[in-house]
């Protein structure tokens, strides 16, 4: 990621590159050289994949997005997270110029969804959240129509991930289950070679043995240099496979994360002290404190980030009851974003977080 | 502006009701020439004059249909006719955007790089030449039903005339002699060109009104109310302008006034085979030339496509239900 071509002293910078980008393209579509492997470009690496800035949607007085700022990094696993409602559908529909922005704009690849829609769809393909196919065509011809409308189909490169999620591609889709023609779809898309991969929630329906080699599939996209932006409500899914995820929360972009940053994340659960609980200063800015209580059971949660080890005599201090300690995954934060916090600390260092008296 | 894979698409997605509406519309044209040779044409004109009285319901005079081409050109306002091509027309308009939409079809058509327009423009192409096709069915069909078919005549009686009394004395007394003559000698079938360009031109209307509504709507079941609830409207305006003097400014208002086929054959009956494609000569009991009737159809289709063109590209696409 680098710059943001919104941004007033990045924008010149992003229309040379967006032009000589397209200029590239088009001379290698020209000489014939089909299937230009994404990242290959001299783009790649110079800018974000998707650009949006303050974008927003509103249906009436509903506002399904709100003032989003986003920007996803070419060769990276972007997730977006979020509960239904959210607006992440919303934002990708608005990405692939489905909807018209009320108001901001975005950037895929340097193309505008509203100016230049077909050369941006050129170079993304798109799982839908609810994927549905022609009832009246097979599988295989589902393959080889979608193969050919796309300039960067490959009709055998399809059958062969068709053929890995173990899809009857003789059937007709109408006689299809949900589970199958989800297989279908991820066949179609992930046979596409874009430069960017946008799945809106790819498992769903799936069993667990496909869900596992979709999630491979995935990363194999990523190793070859390419982008994927990955919306999903599995929590495991999206810590196995992206590298950078997004939380939306009524609308509004609530909190971007690296998983790098993830994962040096624990919390301690234990029966509360007797006494007050003091966050020493020199770890306030990683350690989360907050008391919960569930029935007539009163629990503390520290929440510690970074290296757990200079802590412990800390921790030890404290003389915590029934202490339980667990990696702190992506659910806590998304239940911290869920119910508004933000997943960002909330205590002060040195301020006492409860008195037992 | 049209994608060969798109139309590849839609021919297979469209071919069985196609299928089905070229061989009724075949068939029946054919048939119904057949059933024009077996009503002698002294007994059609004996039932016929018992309802002259609703000649004024009927898209022609009754005297022209005492003739052979007068009779067979009737096929063009048979029930049967109209409705497989506005079932062709309805089915085909309203599937292109609510159609999809409804299935849920349209978010992955749409992901792949085409523009909506050339989407409209692939299946305006799938659904227009299936017009034609279909028009030109009921005209094939018509016409082997022409080639195929004889009638029985009653030969003239020799008869001696007197003078003065201006009477005719038949010189015998037998059975009139009946004699079998094939109907393409009665029948010209270029006759009914003119008759076939307004079943397209009325076709192309509805299936215009059918793509706007379908280009602006969600579901596909309203967009067929809303056509079929126009096209009602609009019959029922036809029959009451035509039935009640005092209403007959409501013909002006309808479509169906722009449908003659009827009017189309008198022409050549009377003026010859040109007088259809007269931009100039206005027509008998008309206000336009015959050409310009279904003139104002093609253009009214093509209004509606250009508007179903704009709201299609400024529209937001609904997730799918």
């Amino acid at each position: 990621m680098l710059a943001n071509p919104f941004c007033a002293v990045c924008s010149k910078e992003a229309i040379l590159i967006s032009m000589s980008h397209f200029k590239e393209i088009s001379e290698a579509e020209q000489s014939g050289q089909a299937g230009l492997v994404a990242g290959q470009a001299d783009i790649a690496g110079q800018a974000d994949i998707v650009c949006t800035e303050s974008l927003t949607k509103r249906y009436g007085d509903v506002t399904a997005l709100s003032e989003c700022c986003l920007s996803v990094g070419r060769g990276e696993v972007f997730g977006l997270l979020g509960p239904n409602g959210a607006g992440k559908t919303t934002l990708i529909r608005l990405m692939l110029g489905f909807l018209h922005p009320s108001s901001g704009r975005c950037l895929v690849d340097g193309f505008d969804p509203l100016i230049d829609g077909v050369a941006l769809r050129k170079r993304v393909a798109y799982l839908p959240g609810d994927a549905r196919l022609p009832r009246h065509m097979r599988g295989g011809g589902v393959l080889k129509f979608f193969a050919e409308m796309h300039p960067r189909g490959d009709l055998q490169r399809s059958l062969e991930i068709a053929d890995r999620l173990e899809l009857q591609t003789r059937r007709r889709v109408g006689f299809m289950s949900t589970g199958m023609r989800q297989k279908l779809a991820l066949s179609v898309v992930l046979g596409l070679n874009t430069p960017l991969m946008i799945l809106d929630e790819p498992t769903a329906n799936l069993d667990p043995t496909i869900r596992a080699t979709v999630l491979d599939l995935v990363q194999k996209v990523r190793d070859s240099g390419r982008t994927v932006m990955l919306s999903s409500h599995v929590m495991s899914e999206i810590e196995d496979t992206c590298d950078r995820v997004a939380f939306l929360r009524h609308g509004k972009l609530a909190r971007e994360l690296t998983m790098a940053d993830l994962y040096p994340r624990h919390r301690i659960t234990a029966q509360p002290p007797a006494g007050t609980v003091s966050i020493p200063a020199e770890y306030g800015q990683r350690v989360t404190v907050q008391e919960t209580q569930q029935g007539r059971l009163r629990q503390i949660q520290i929440d510690i980030a970074g290296e757990l080890a200079p802590l412990l005599p800390w921790i030890d201090s404290l003389k915590l009851q029934q202490i339980r300690i667990e990696p702190l995954g992506l659910r806590a934060v998304y239940d911290s974003v869920h119910s508004g916090g933000g997943g960002t600390p909330t205590n002060e260092p040195g301020t006492p977080v409860r008195s037992n008296e | 502006m049209i994608h060969r894979i798109l139309v590849r698409k839609y021919i297979g997605q469209s071919s069985l009701l196609f299928y089905c509406c070229a061989l009724a519309l075949f068939s029946f044209a054919w048939i119904r020439v057949w059933v024009v040779s077996l009503l002698d044409m002294g007994q059609f004109k004996t039932i016929l004059e018992q309802f002259r009285e609703f000649e004024k319901f009927a898209p022609v005079d009754f005297d022209s249909l005492f003739t052979y081409p007068g009779r067979v050109g009737m096929i063009f306002d048979e029930p049967v006719v109209i409705l497989c091509t506005v079932v062709w027309c309805v089915a085909r308009g309203s599937d292109v955007v609510s159609g999809e939409l409804g299935r849920g079809t349209l978010e992955m058509l749409l992901a792949q790089p085409i523009r909506r327009s050339t989407l409209l423009f692939s299946h305006a192409t799938v659904s227009v030449s299936g017009l034609v096709l279909l028009c030109l069915m009921v005209w094939a069909g018509l016409g082997l039903g022409v080639y195929s078919t004889c009638v029985n005549e009653t030969v003239q009686q020799p008869t001696l005339q007197i003078p003065f009394l201006n009477l005719d004395l038949p010189l015998t007394i037998n059975d009139p002699v009946k004699q079998e003559v094939p109907l393409r000698d009665r029948v010209d079938v270029r006759t009914y060109a003119a008759s076939t360009l307004h079943l397209f031109a009325l076709g192309f209307f509805v299936l215009g009104l059918s793509t706007m509504f379908s280009a602006v709507d969600r579901y596909r079941w309203r967009t067929v109310g809303f056509v079929v609830a126009i096209y009602v409207l609009q019959l029922v305006m036809f029959g009451v302008g035509k039935a009640v003097s005092s209403l007959d400014w409501l013909l002006s208002l309808t479509f169906f006034s722009c449908y003659k086929p009827q009017k189309m054959t008198s022409l050549v009956t009377d003026d010859g085979l040109n007088a259809p494609w007269s931009l100039t000569q206005v027509i008998p009991d008309g206000v336009f030339p015959p050409l310009v009737y279904p003139l104002i159809l093609v253009g009214l289709g093509i209004l509606f496509y250009l508007v179903a063109f704009c709201s299609f590209n400024k529209r937001d696409l609904p997730a799918p239900l």
